[in-house]
């Protein structure tokens, strides 16, 4: 038995070749596999889409990149102007009236992920987390193009508002009471940056635009 | 147009139940599947006698209808169709061996070789086209299912997870031009592309019926298994959602569901799919195994005997055959009670 086998012996509950055997590893898999599952089983926790894009990828990237082109792509996020921290924005999510969201974008571009940090109310903590990644199509459907992945995990925040003195009035609803309806309206969100991307590459438009604002009022 | 009614059906298991060591207890019995509910032993089965056809099945549960019905009624019948899970003969079906015994003189006489696990809906279809477009009057439907206790007990067999599965048994239905118990509609899809999907596996190579040593058995592959259980998992709820539609139902408003019943894991997908509680969708599964074909006439029979099917409920059957390449599903308004 190898050193590395040995030290996995210690741990219960592994499944693998060497010790649950080929067929009743698939029988496992098999009970695993439901017809249907209920939404919050698939989205309770954690809320992960995708789609395709036909639009190169470096493109798709460097669109994403840009944390001023949220405001075409997404469905409420507007206005976004610098705060006095470097690489921190703010703007509004028009979702609710009066509700300023904070917004740093952390991008990787050899990975081509872009992560968007954000929070509602306060710019200090930013815990609401976009997580998104460009990979080529290419290389995953053997076509032009780009699979664009989006995940959100659902942080304690949304289900708890860390700081409801910050709220613009008392009755302002908290941004996670939204969670259920996360994979629908991401769902809506991408199919607008799908759009966008597609109609600029389609067109042979820049796919990127100017920023509406570049000086903090 | 006529209206057609399912208007009894009737079933038999043969011999004594046939407890789960007989697999298990087995020497050189795998047992490392025993544990997954796709392979989990139902407790119970039935094997037919070795002597025991399926002329002979049929016989038997007839015997049941025309004890309710008379025997003149049964004798009269003007359709006869026999689907046979195991065809004693590979040349001719049970179809004319059953009008002998029961002295049929039935107009039509098809023994259905298709359909398999669904066969009792596909055959309710055909007996309602029949009864609706000519003037046959009544119709008898069969289902025999003896691999059980031929194929799965041999030596070799025997000891495979899968053998431990199925039983044997027989459902006979009672159709009728009548408004008791209407048939309100039926789904059925012929799916060619999987078609051929399940085999015959014999270890040599050999043609079934040549000689040799290698002990028939029901041939799947772990990719094609994995395959079959992705259609399975779609293709019964695609059939009865579409039936629903078109009755302008939901699928929660089934009162009684019965399906083929291949495995737990498909019993658990099908009614989750459908969203339908657990005592909502019957099965016999624990007592009977997987019936093949039958199981959905003798699981009703069942259901009907006790009790479980009420008054005015809207009962659907579905099922799926083969590897996929036959689905449908049949709405019954359940007016049929035995008092």
């Amino acid at each position: 038995m190898s050193q590395e086998s040995s030290t996995l012996a210690d741990i219960p509950g592994l499944v693998r070749i060497e010790n649950a055997g080929k067929e009743e590893l698939t029988a496992h898999c098999m009970e695993l596999t439901h017809s249907v599952y209920p939404h919050h089983q698939v989205y309770g926790q954690y809320c992960t889409i995708h789609e395709y894009v036909d639009c190169p990828p470096e493109q798709a990237y460097d669109y994403l990149r840009q944390g001023h082109h949220l405001e075409e792509w997404t469905c409420s996020l507007r206005d976004f102007a610098p705060t006095g921290t470097p690489g921190l924005w703010v703007g509004h999510d028009r979702l609710e009236d009066d509700t300023r969201i904070y917004c740093k974008v952390l991008a990787n571009p050899e990975a081509m992920t872009v992560d968007y940090h954000c929070s509602w109310d306060q710019g200090e903590k930013l815990w609401m987390i976009y997580l998104m990644r460009v990979v080529p199509a290419r290389l995953v459907l053997d076509k032009p193009g780009s699979v664009i992945t989006w995940t959100n995990c659902r942080h304690p925040y949304y289900d708890d508002n860390p700081r409801p003195d910050l709220a613009p009035r008392p009755d302002r609803p908290w941004v996670g009471d939204y969670w259920d309806l996360f994979y629908a309206g991401h769902t809506v969100e991408m199919h607008n940056l799908k759009a966008i991307l597609e109609h600029r590459h389609r067109g042979g438009l820049p796919v990127g635009s100017a920023p509406a604002r570049t000086v903090a009022r | 147009m006529t209206t057609v009614s399912l208007t009894d059906v009737a079933s038999y298991l043969p011999g004594e139940p046939v407890p789960a060591e007989f697999y298990t207890d087995f020497p050189g019995a795998e047992d490392k599947l025993r544990n997954h509910p796709m392979f989990k032993v139902p407790r119970l089965r039935h094997h037919v006698a070795r002597d025991e056809t399926n002329a002979d099945m049929i016989e038997r549960a007839v015997q049941s209808l025309v004890d309710r019905h008379g025997a003149a009624e049964i004798r009269g019948v003007d359709v006869l169709l026999v689907h046979s899970q195991l065809p004693d003969l590979p040349f001719v079906g049970a179809g004319t061996e059953v009008t002998r015994r029961l002295g049929l003189h039935p107009e039509w006489l098809v023994d259905v070789a298709n359909a398999g696990c669904a066969s009792f809906v596909y055959m309710l279809k055909m007996a309602r086209q029949i009864l609706t477009s000519t003037d046959a009057k009544t119709a008898l439907i069969c289902n025999a299912q003896s691999a059980a206790g031929q194929w799965f007990t041999q030596s070799e067999v025997r000891k495979l997870a899968q053998a431990a599965i199925p039983g044997d048994g027989c459902g006979v239905g009672y159709v009728t031009t009548s408004a008791q118990s209407p048939v309100l509609d039926v789904e059925s899809r012929h799916i060619g592309e999987y078609a051929g999907d399940m085999t015959v596996a014999v270890d040599d190579g050999r043609k079934y019926w040549e000689p040799g040593k290698s002990q028939l058995r029901i041939g799947f592959t772990d990719a094609s298994v994995a395959k079959v259980l992705a259609r399975g998992n779609r293709l019964v709820p695609e059939v009865v959602n579409s039936l629903c539609r078109r009755l302008g139902m939901a699928s929660t408003d089934i009162d009684v569901l019965i399906t083929n019943q291949p495995n737990r894991t498909f019993l658990r997908n099908w009614r989750e799919a459908l969203q339908l509680p657990a005592e909502r969708h019957l099965n016999t599964f624990d007592e009977c195994g997987n019936l093949f074909g039958a199981a959905i006439p003798v699981t009703l029979d069942r259901a009907i005997s006790s009790r479980r099917v009420k008054d005015g409920d809207l009962m659907v059957l579905g099922g799926f055959a083969h590897a996929g390449d036959f689905a449908g599903a049949v709405a019954v308004r359940w007016h049929g009670g035995r008092d």
